[in-house]
């Protein structure tokens, strides 16, 4: 009884103190950012026909289908081009601002809105991949994703330095501005009444807004440091229970895709995999499809495999290696997806949902390498003023350093 | 989920997490000069609620204060077992309890929350189905005239050939709306209430575009009435497989619909808009 009691206050003293997963939370939302960035950048060229007021799925139909539903997109507010262009340019910029995590939370919350725009204005354009990050921008909101591997980490790195000196950090002006703006524009849609559908979206966007001005209060007005610190604990509580949901919606979609498939006389007969790659929808290149499919050993062994190893993912978090060796097949496999069926952003999607899994020590061993490629790129253009290469430590015990080099 | 959590956080203790230790591992303007004198691996957690940074977490709280904080843990710990367990009744077959509660579940689910992940399942689609459309032209000098059929499943295909980022124009948009027309329709093609109108309006509009494309009106013709069908062809089985499908395809004729009618859907706002709430999002 007394075990369980002290396991259960360690277990609340872990998930109040710390935001848990700095670093899968960074690399989920690089990953998230980067497969919508780059979808919006390869569907420029057709942005009008998935998107635009007058598309195939038109402004009329749009609004009768959300008329229905309630789902939020700020394209339904007008069917101007300028206001389309103006959200597609938005969702762009989002992207980008988050991936480099600047004013992470701000712009997780900017991101989202800029997600959902796009994919309820016209839901029949989408997929799998779509419906990933569909669920995952909402998601991100929740978490202190820009905690390493951003320029709020930076700033935060660069203020301390400041102290450290013993200079007086200067006041952050853009942030309060920041808010201010964006505060004014949400009254004005919800005094305007575009907020009307579905509540989930609204209670977001208002709670989020709502709670960065407490955040800046209490910071600033605050005598005693325990209300700070109270807005820690509760940041932290949120964002461990947001990375628990992101956790479990990654295993169950694993679960739904490989259960339902344990029912299909073609995923039980070992031939499954050979029919999506005969779709013409789905067959890029009809010579490896061929390839793929000529031997039937090897098509049931893909086959069996996918299943065994969607099904049993979530059940192998409990043992650390055997997750680690299944997460590196389905990796595999959907980079191979990626290619052979011709589905890039649902596998990117995928992926970056994947790496919520992986292992601290590879991502930093990540950070290490994307930061040493930097600075032998910039050792390139400027002549060597960087003498710490040689004997760099294995895996540093310092979690700062791995990243440090990577972000300044 | 909890296991998993506990794990990764028994790897890394609390101790490493870059936010406790900036006062110890502050970093500095030089280089870290001397990568001989090994940091002890649980330094920083020893050394981090010193001087500069105070100790965080609930232990740093007075009574009052905790009590706040045991409050947000409670909400936060029940929203999350709430929200994975909606979740997970939303992908799960239907049960007990989704008959018994499927309003409070879709209430929560959507629209937001929305998802479907029979990836392939529960047997992967081993039909081809080409979507076809041939219009009636009207021609400049008065007469009309009926176009041949376009394919232009095959025209999506041939993008989608050699193509390392297929457009969601060619790999979705087609194919999303003949699946969202068949699943709001029934077998005579009359359609279901006010997703079945928006269906169809939708289906013509993608064709009227690509006939527009393919400028099937020719030198001053306009297009007056389109007709659509579908091919729907077998999938050949593997060659090792002694199996036997029929090769011969199946078609599904649609009603000639007019070009001008663009405004119909409108008028069955009304219609039976809950009846079949979702049942083409399913299809995604």
């Amino acid at each position: 009884m007394n075990r369980f009691a002290l396991a259960i206050s360690a277990a609340i003293a872990r998930v109040t103190e710390s935001a848990l997963g700095p670093y899968q939370t960074a690399v989920i939302r690089i990953g998230f950012t980067a497969t919508w960035l780059l979808f919006l950048l390869r569907e420029f060229p057709h942005r009008q026909e998935l998107y635009g007021p007058d598309g195939p799925w038109d402004f009329d139909l749009a609004q009768q289908l959300i008329g229905t539903n309630g789902s939020f997109t700020a394209l339904i507010w007008s069917n101007s081009q300028f206001w389309f262009e103006s959200v597609y340019a938005f969702a762009v910029l989002t992207s980008v601002l988050l991936l480099l995590g600047w004013r992470t939370r701000t712009m997780s919350v900017l991101f989202m809105v800029g997600v959902l725009s796009l994919q309820n204005r016209s839901i029949f354009m989408g997929d799998g991949g779509d419906n990933v990050l569909h669920l995952m921008c909402v998601y991100l909101v929740f978490t202190r994703c820009g905690r390493v591997w951003s320029l709020d980490e930076r700033r935060a790195g660069l203020a301390r330095e400041a102290r450290a000196r013993g200079e007086r950090a200067r006041p952050d002006r853009l942030g309060p501005a920041l808010w201010g703006v964006l505060g004014a524009a949400l009254v004005s849609v919800t005094v305007a009444g575009r907020l009307d559908g579905d509540l989930t979206v609204p209670v977001i966007l208002w709670g989020v807004w709502l709670s960065q001005a407490v955040w800046w209060i209490v910071g600033r007005r605050a005598t005693t440091p325990e209300p700070r610190i109270l807005l820690d604990v509760v940041g932290n509580i949120v964002h461990n229970g947001a990375l628990l949901v992101i956790m479990a919606e990654a295993c169950l979609i694993y679960a739904t895709a490989g259960w339902y498939k344990i029912q299909g006389s073609r995923w039980q007969d070992g031939t499954a995999v050979h029919y999506p790659l005969q779709l013409d929808y789905f067959s890029p290149w009809p010579g490896l499809a061929e390839l793929l499919s000529s031997s039937g050993t090897m098509v049931m062994l893909i086959t069996y495999g996918t299943v065994i190893v969607q099904v049993a993912f979530p059940f192998t978090l409990f043992n650390r290696r055997v997750k680690n060796v299944l997460l590196a097949a389905m990796i595999t496999e959907h980079a191979v997806i990626a290619v052979v069926l011709g589905l890039p952003f649902f596998s990117l999607a995928m992926i970056a949902a994947d790496a919520v899994f992986l292992p601290t020590s590879f991502l930093r061993r990540l950070g290490d390498w994307a930061a040493r490629a930097r600075g032998g790129l910039s050792r390139l253009t400027k002549r060597g003023d960087d003498p710490t290469e040689l004997p760099a430590p294995r895996t540093p015990e310092n979690p700062e350093h791995a990243h440090v080099g990577f972000t300044a | 989920m909890d296991a998993y959590d506990a794990g990764s956080a028994a790897r890394h203790g609390p101790g490493e997490e870059p936010r406790d230790t900036p006062s110890a591992v502050a970093p500095s303007p030089a280089p870290p000069a001397s990568p001989t004198s090994p940091a002890p691996p649980a330094s920083p957690a020893a050394a981090a609620p010193s001087a500069l940074e105070p100790r965080t977490g609930v232990a740093a709280l007075s009574l009052r204060y905790q009590i706040g904080a045991a409050l947000a843990l409670a909400v936060v710990a029940i929203a999350v077992c709430v929200h994975t367990g909606m979740v997970f009744l939303h992908v799960a077959p239907p049960n007990t309890v989704t008959k018994q509660h499927g309003k409070a579940i879709d209430d929560w689910i959507y629209p937001e929350f929305e998802q479907n992940w029979k990836l392939f399942a529960p047997n992967p689609l081993q039909q081809n189905i080409a979507v076809q459309v041939r219009a009636q032209v009207g021609t400049a000098d008065g007469g009309t005239r009926t176009t041949g059929w376009y394919d232009l499943s095959a025209q999506d295909g041939r993008a989608i050939d050699g193509n390392l980022l297929p457009s969601h124009t060619q790999q979705n948009e087609l194919r999303r709306a003949w699946d969202f027309f068949v699943a709001t329709h029934d077998a005579q093609n009359r359609p279901v209430g006010l997703r079945g109108a928006l269906s169809e309006t939708y289906l013509r509009h993608i064709v009227e575009l690509r006939l527009d494309r393919a400028n099937a009106a020719g030198e001053g013709g306009a297009l007056e009435r389109v007709q659509v069908r579908s091919r729907t062809t077998n999938v050949r089985p593997p060659k090792w497989s002694d199996e036997q499908v029929s090769d011969k395809p199946t078609y599904r004729m649609l009603p000639w619909w007019s070009v001008s009618a663009d405004k119909a859907s409108k008028t069955d706002r009304a219609g039976g808009v809950g009846a079949v709430s979702g049942a083409e999002e399913g299809a995604r």
